[in-house]
């Protein structure tokens, strides 16, 4: 009797609650109606709703908000949208979208420890920083120390100290710029990868010829071969650099790649499937990942 | 002079000794999501105040007349209907789906009021207000007040609720705003990688709850100095 009783009364209440509430709101909705941009509705939808604050905004509402009244411009904000949100909310602004490569970071030097001249033995504080400060700590003076300021502010574990020069692990690589920012030699920059694989210029000299060469056995020396069998090489002072705006799928690397005696000219990036297979016959090192519980790892503890 | 020792008490015992946040963990998303920067964190805490006053008032009203056992409300529709009046009326279930129900829409209702007729009030914390309808502080806020409900020999009135509400609402603001001070102070700081974000936001939380367990026990010192006054 008794839960006969409670229940009867439960739906009751509810009933009657609910048509109460169900009136006042419909009646305020009406009453207290505020004009919106019916794109900013439009774009609220298009929004998933999560209200995550990824963007930096409050809640979708008011990143929908800011889109539909022009304080925002970036489309792109929206982590949990992707791709097909950004479309839709285009669409509804009457914007285009033009295809973006993905920027990754590349390292403008490949020069390995034993192919840099004129070392000297440093013992100062273990950065580049600080190296960069005292001269002669290498012949070369725009080329990586391999002292890994940039390994110690990537947070995805995406660029190592390999044979003595600082290497992008292009799996991981989400080109943040953060190591960008952290090379005081400024070679780290950011490329637009048109491909998974890109041809860069892996040297940062600025000199000239001999002083090249008695610096380090793979530099460019200026000699400007490059730039004479193709339109993409723009000398930039005594080293080349790739106009990338005329970089195609197609592109022809061969003739580019036989004029350049000192192998200042690289491919980095992700083989392709094609690449892989060519050399999958040949005999492959033998690669030795890190064991996590027992190297220790470069984490710095200060102070 | 007992009536007011006794709102004090709660006072003091919502805002500081039983904070929401730091001894019930309860509020604790607003409390880590929005507390990175002092001016939002305050903004959030003056909203949570606001949308609790509000939610424990209809909350009160609600389990006074219909909620709490032998409501005025229920019976009365039980004897219309011709039911045994000896039957005890108890409709408390449905205290968890009402007090979500009324919150949800009251704010909702309290949120378009504002954004027409106040706009500027609007700016500054109507976006707070649908993140934190149905936030659990302000329902343990509710459920607080029915546990003080239920009982007929001690019937809360609707200013004891106020009260508990208000100090409630201040503890929440006094924690994020603190909060909200000392993230800001660890931007600055070598946190070990492995910590940041989120990993140093809970350890400085855990700390600041045992900090505040330094005020238990104040509620009886309290209590005597008020008595001691109250006889004087």
């Amino acid at each position: 009797m008794l839960t006969f009783v409670t229940v009867i009364l439960a739906a009751a209440v509810l009933v009657l609650l609910a048509i109460a509430m169900g009136w006042v709101l419909g009646w305020a909705n009406r009453a207290f109606y505020v004009y919106v941009d019916p794109k900013i509705l439009e774009i609220q939808d298009a929004l998933p709703g999560a209200n995550c604050g990824g963007c930096g905004y409050v809640g979708c509402n008011s990143y929908a908000d800011a889109l539909g009244t022009g304080a925002d411009e970036d489309l792109t904000l929206c982590g949990p949208g992707g791709t097909s949100c950004v479309g839709a909310i285009a669409e509804i602004l009457g914007i285009e979208v033009t295809e973006v490569w993905p920027y990754k970071a590349v390292v403008h030097c490949a020069a390995k420890l034993d192919e840099r001249l004129l070392k000297m033995e440093y013992q100062g504080e273990p950065t580049c920083a600080a190296a960069n400060l005292v001269a002669g700590f290498q012949g070369c003076i725009y080329g990586c120390m391999g002292l890994s300021d940039c390994v110690r502010v990537c947070d995805y574990d995406a660029i190592h100290i390999v044979d003595g020069v600082a290497v992008v692990d292009y799996e991981k690589c989400t080109g943040c710029k953060l190591c960008a920012a952290a090379c005081p030699r400024n070679i780290i920059t950011m490329v637009p990868f048109k491909r998974s694989e890109m041809f860069v210029v892996a040297c940062s000299n600025d000199d000239f010829g001999k002083e090249v060469q008695s610096v380090c056995t793979v530099g460019c020396t200026g000699c400007m071969s490059c730039s004479r069998v193709s339109d993409m090489m723009v000398m930039d002072g005594n080293r080349p650099a790739i106009n990338y705006d005329l970089y195609e799928d197609f592109t022809d690397f061969e003739p580019i790649l036989e004029k350049c005696k000192r192998s200042s000219l690289i491919f980095v990036g992700i083989p392709t499937e094609g690449q892989v297979a060519a050399v999958a016959d040949e005999e492959v090192p033998e690669r030795i990942e890190a064991d996590f519980q027992t190297t220790v790892d470069d984490t710095e503890w200060r102070g | 002079m007992e009536t007011l020792s006794s709102l004090i008490m709660i006072f003091i015992g919502a805002a500081l000794i039983n904070n929401f946040v730091l001894h019930y963990f309860v509020g604790i998303c607003p409390f880590l999501g929005v507390s990175k920067r002092v001016d939002t964190a305050f903004g959030m805490g003056l909203a949570v105040i606001f949308v609790i006053l509000i939610a424990s008032t209809l909350s009160w009203l609600f389990t006074f007349f219909i909620l709490r056992p032998m409501a005025p409300i229920p019976v009365w529709i039980w004897q219309v209907a011709g039911g045994n009046p000896e039957t005890t009326v108890d409709l408390s279930v449905l205290s968890y789906i009402i007090y979500i129900f009324v919150i949800a829409s009251s704010v909702q209702f309290v949120e378009m009021y504002v954004r027409k007729f106040q706009p500027a009030l609007y700016e500054s914390f109507g976006v707070f207000l649908p993140l934190i309808t149905t936030n659990c502080a302000i329902l343990f806020a509710c459920l607080e007040i029915m546990k003080n409900l239920q009982d007929p020999t001690m019937l809360w009135g609707l200013h004891e609720a106020l009260i508990l509400a208000l100090g409630g609402g201040i503890g929440f603001l006094i924690a994020i705003t603190l909060m909200a001070g000392i993230r800001a102070e660890l931007d600055l700081c070598d946190v070990p990688k492995s910590l940041k974000g989120a990993g140093i936001a809970l350890i400085v939380a855990g700390i600041m709850a045992m900090a505040f367990m330094g005020f238990t026990g104040m509620d009886r010192g309290v209590e005597q100095a008020l008595s001691a006054l109250g006889s004087r």
